[in-house]
């Protein structure tokens, strides 16, 4: 019998959740895998701290599990995990007393697809440049673009991490993108 | 260039570089921006912006399975409510000392968990063992403090 007819195909957020409540430590584990780079990067939109961030996703995940019997079935776990995400990222940016601004290089290791090196080094440049733009941007701006682009988020789902309406989210990742192509320019 | 469709491919253009899009509608945005050179400076801007999104750090998912998923089984155990379980212990007579003899668990009426090992301040003042930067903790978790204490030390006086 070959793997996937045995294995199956992957479970839902969903099923997962609900073995998740039942005490499936492997549930909680695989929906862990499948979310934790997303919580990451929200975080780290927030804090610009890699140490910060990894405490913010760590705290969030264990907050998410407790709150299983919380989570409606109707909505998106990845949503309702990046809501959580960003509540602890701003409750740490709140202890903190400021807001950092960090750079972000530190953080960050710049991914480049193909193209051979002198693609990839050209891309490596472009890409540094548009990470240090972004940093520029309002934090709305900048949290709907990251959202949208990076984890292609709907603007619904925007709106409930970021705290806003669908409306607005879109109105910030446009302005948040006519401003950066003014700013790369 | 129609700027209804830019307005839709623009719409569209994240999904399009995160490869999220049916095929119809990637023919649509290629389509588009062969003609539109505002909309292939944005489709270009997004793919760059896709490119310098941040690496995750490898240990993350490790520390998320050692902590959140391991913990979540356990009874929620905050420090405050350690914090809490010494005062209340003081307060009841029981004490906690240095002296690594004595036994744990504290049993403290009122709080469902069993303390381990290096939860509780070695320290024979109960107060200052339990006081520690309360100016830092939220309204909320203030007010969960003193609804633990409030219920330790009327379980521990019935």
């Amino acid at each position: 019998m070959k793997d996937e007819e045995r294995q199956g195909p992957d479970p839902s957020d969903l099923e997962l959740v609900q073995r998740g409540r039942s005490g499936d430590d492997a549930a909680l584990g695989a929906l862990a895998k499948r979310h934790h780079a997303a919580a990451y990067r929200v975080a780290l939109s927030f804090v610009r701290e890699d140490d910060l961030a990894q405490d913010v996703v760590q705290d969030a995940f264990l907050k998410a599990f407790r709150a299983l019997g919380e989570f409606r079935a109707d909505a998106s776990f990845r949503t309702w995990l990046l809501t959580i995400t960003a509540n602890e990222a701003k409750g740490a940016l709140r202890r903190k007393g400021r807001r950092r601004e960090t750079a972000l290089e530190d953080a960050s290791e710049v991914r480049s697809e193909g193209g051979g090196p002198a693609h990839d080094a050209m891309m490596r440049d472009e890409a540094s440049r548009a990470r240090r733009m972004l940093e520029q941007l309002p934090e709305k701006q900048r949290l709907s673009v990251t959202l949208r682009i990076e984890e292609g988020l709907s603007f619904k789902e925007i709106g409930e991490v970021i705290g806003s309406s669908e409306g607005a989210a879109r109105a910030n990742y446009f302005h948040g993108i006519r401003r950066l192509r003014e700013l790369m320019e | 260039m129609n700027d209804t469709e830019c307005g839709t491919v623009r719409e569209l253009i994240p999904d399009f570089v995160g490869s999220r899009l049916a095929a119809e509608e990637v023919e649509r945005v290629e389509g588009h921006v062969q003609a539109c050179a505002e909309c292939l400076a944005e489709l270009e801007l997004a793919q760059v912006l896709l490119a310098s999104r941040a690496s995750v750090p490898e240990e993350l998912l490790e520390r998320i399975m050692r902590n959140s998923v391991t913990e979540r089984s356990a009874p929620a155990r905050t420090w405050w409510g350690v914090s809490a379980a010494a005062i209340a212990a003081l307060a009841l007579g029981i004490g906690i000392t240095s002296d690594p003899a004595q036994e744990l668990p504290v049993e403290v009426p009122g709080f469902a968990y069993e303390a381990e090992e290096g939860e509780i301040w070695s320290s024979e003042d109960g107060l200052l063992a339990g006081a520690p930067a309360l100016d830092e903790l939220s309204d909320e978790a203030l007010l969960q403090l003193l609804d633990e204490l409030t219920v330790g030390s009327a379980g521990g006086s019935a």
